[in-house]
């Protein structure tokens, strides 16, 4: 059973990514600890303040395991972190595995709503671009498009806010609804953050996908025959031209993880959402390494968590990927 | 706006850098009319005469005629509304701000910070991340596998959080917020570099010019820094409205420039408490956020489209 498995090569695939991703996530976490560690502005001299004495930040680094060499910290770090244990928050006392339970179910919830309306919303309409390039609804997707990805997301949250929260009232401008308050009050107090995540992955998703099937369209053979077979244009579509532009459209969601994650920081300060990335902020105002390092850690292992699915993604949809040469 | 799909090539779209050596003539309808041709040079050229116009007005305009200070404001002046032309007041085309401060003198001073943020972000990106780019692509082995895996590593970051962080740090100024966001630049700049040159190193003048006994030098710097040069530079107009965008994201949430340098970032952060009573506020700063954007986008898909890159 177990050499039938190993022989499978979805299996060898899957092993051989997972096996890539963690130097990158090691890599990743030792640069968030250089930066946090070497940058100036001591972590002692900030919680005891600018007047402190020289034992004082002495006793203080021992306290907090400052003194070791750099690679022994890191290590340290690392192989709590490995358990579950991040260390306490400096100012508050709080450990801070509890701080991210608190905080990252509000994150991912913003995250996966807003990519879930980026998605659902971007292909159908690039598929009735598409349909007729240049027509009326072609010219329409590719100005909103330029328009989304010319506006910062913040002016355009800020646009949302005034016109469905002050004007027509219809979302609550700031604040969030757990899920116990009830799913739909939970939803809308989400949809006014998510929308603002999702506009300007809309736009490049639209962008692409609407791009990519006109030239599959316009240069493709299996087109040509399916056009020549007298499969309906629909179907071409959807079907032939659709399934094929994925791939790019998986590569760009790929590309965009990170922007969409670390947008969250944004959105969640400007509707005041109680997640991550407002944790981050704070957290970083107030110089508090600990809490910081475990949210850039948590924020890096997601985005390379999330690349490792979309790599996977390929091989499930294209068969040459799974099938491929072991080394490619 | 045709520009931005692959099937509408403009005639002159000569210079193939993909090497296909296929002329995209095949993409042509009908040889277009004077009339068409004048809306396709207009895809260029309306946008780079906005960001002319928007340089030149930023730049210029507070050297050749006095304005009020963009900062440390009278509230005695505040909430001045918009055309404000007294005796008392002075004039205040864009109206004052709620801590007296000129807004038109603001969004001029803004536009400077927002574009020397920008290009300054862009030259060091192009400088070192292309140079490490094309040495890479062009050394290839241990080398490019070490310098790739490294900047990929800076790609997993998500950019505003490690921005914020290194800005706090170093402490808020231009510069620190400049080489915060190039931090992030470098690494695109460079995988963009490593691909153009993988794709010239094997065409046949490299390899003509190798067999003629060129050193590795002078193939780098003469016939592959030209070629790469191009596509860098398409790329930075992209790069830019992106960089500019973080600038004011920055600014917007208070991590970005110190409070005596003005921001459009900043202003908007300041106007949002007030948006629905004085709109304006924000309305005015973002827009000149959007038109400056949306003609460095629209820059960046013509001359890709004009010089036939991806």
């Amino acid at each position: 059973m177990l050499t039938r498995l190993s022989r499978s090569p979805s299996v060898r695939i899957i092993g051989k990514r997972v096996l890539q991703a963690i130097p990158v996530l090691i890599g990743v976490t030792l640069i968030t600890f250089c930066l946090l560690n070497l940058l100036p502005g001591g972590t002692c001299l900030s919680i005891l303040g600018v007047g402190a004495t020289r034992p004082a930040v002495h006793a203080c680094d021992i306290r907090l395991g400052l003194d070791h060499p750099f690679f022994v910290r890191y290590w340290n770090w690392a192989f709590a972190a490995l358990h579950g244990n991040f260390g306490a928050s400096l100012t508050s006392g709080q450990p801070v595995s509890q701080i991210l339970r608190l905080r990252f179910p509000v994150s991912l919830e913003l995250v996966v709503y807003a990519f879930i309306m980026s998605v659902v919303l971007s292909v159908p309409v690039a598929v009735l671009a598409a349909r007729k390039p240049h027509g009326i609804i072609d010219r329409i997707s590719i100005a909103t498009s330029m328009f989304g990805l010319s506006l910062p997301g913040f002016v355009f949250g800020l646009l949302l806010i005034l016109v469905f929260a002050v004007h027509l009232r219809i979302f609550p401008a700031v604040g969030f609804q757990p899920i116990s308050a009830g799913i739909f009050s939970n939803i809308k107090s989400l949809t006014l953050p998510a929308a603002t995540l999702a506009f300007a992955l809309f736009c490049a998703y639209t962008r692409l996908l609407r791009a990519d099937m006109v030239d599959q369209i316009a240069g493709e053979d299996y087109i040509v025959t399916a056009r020549a077979k007298g499969v309906k244009y629909w179907q071409i579509l959807i079907r032939h031209a659709l399934r094929n532009s994925m791939f790019g459209l998986i590569t760009l969601i790929g590309l965009n993880l990170s922007m969409l994650i670390g947008g969250t920081v944004l959105v969640e300060q400007i509707f005041g959402l109680p997640g991550m990335g407002q944790q981050l902020l704070q957290a970083v105002g107030y110089r508090d390494v600990i809490v910081v390092q475990a949210i850039v850690s948590i924020i890096a292992l997601a985005v390379v968590a999330t690349a490792l699915v979309t790599d996977l993604l390929y091989a499930v949809l294209d068969p040459r990927i799974r099938y491929g040469r072991p080394s490619s | 706006m045709a520009a931005l799909a692959p099937d509408v090539v403009p005639r002159g779209a000569g210079i193939d850098l993909g090497g296909r050596g296929i002329p995209h003539a095949a993409a042509f309808d009908a040889g277009p009319t004077r009339f068409r041709r004048f809306f396709r040079s207009l895809e260029l050229w309306l946008p780079v005469g906005i960001l002319t116009f928007i340089v030149l007005v930023c730049f210029l305009w507070p050297v050749i005629h006095t304005i009020p200070a963009a900062i440390n404001g009278n509230l005695l002046d505040a909430n001045l509304p918009l055309f404000t032309h007294s005796s008392l007041y002075g004039n205040h085309i864009l109206g004052t701000d709620t801590l007296g401060n000129d807004v038109m003198s603001e969004v001029l001073y803004g536009g400077r910070t927002s574009m020397e943020v920008g290009l300054g972000v862009a030259v060091i990106g192009f400088g070192i991340g292309g140079t490490l780019g094309v040495i890479a692509g062009y050394m290839g082995g241990v080398l490019e596998a070490i310098v790739m895996r490294i900047l990929d590593m800076f790609l997993a970051f998500p950019a505003l959080v490690i921005a914020i962080t290194i800005v706090t740090y170093l402490g808020q100024s231009e510069l620190h917020v400049i080489w915060a966001i190039a931090f992030f630049a470098i690494p695109a700049y460079a995988r963009l570099a490593r691909a153009t040159t993988l794709r010239i190193k094997d065409q046949t003048f490299i390899v003509a010019s190798r067999l003629s006994g060129a050193s590795d030098k002078r193939i780098l710097f003469r016939h592959i820094a030209p070629n790469v040069a191009p596509q860098l530079l398409t790329f930075s107009f992209l790069g830019i409205g992106v960089y500019i965008i973080v600038e004011a994201t920055l600014s917007f949430l208070g991590y970005g420039l110190p409070s005596n340098i003005p921001s459009w970032g900043k202003m908007i952060a300041n106007g949002q408490i007030f948006l629905s009573t004085t709109p304006q506020l924000v309305l005015v700063p973002s827009a000149c956020l959007f038109i400056l954007i949306i003609s460095l986008n629209l820059t960046s898909d013509a001359l890709r489209a004009r010089w036939g890159a991806q």
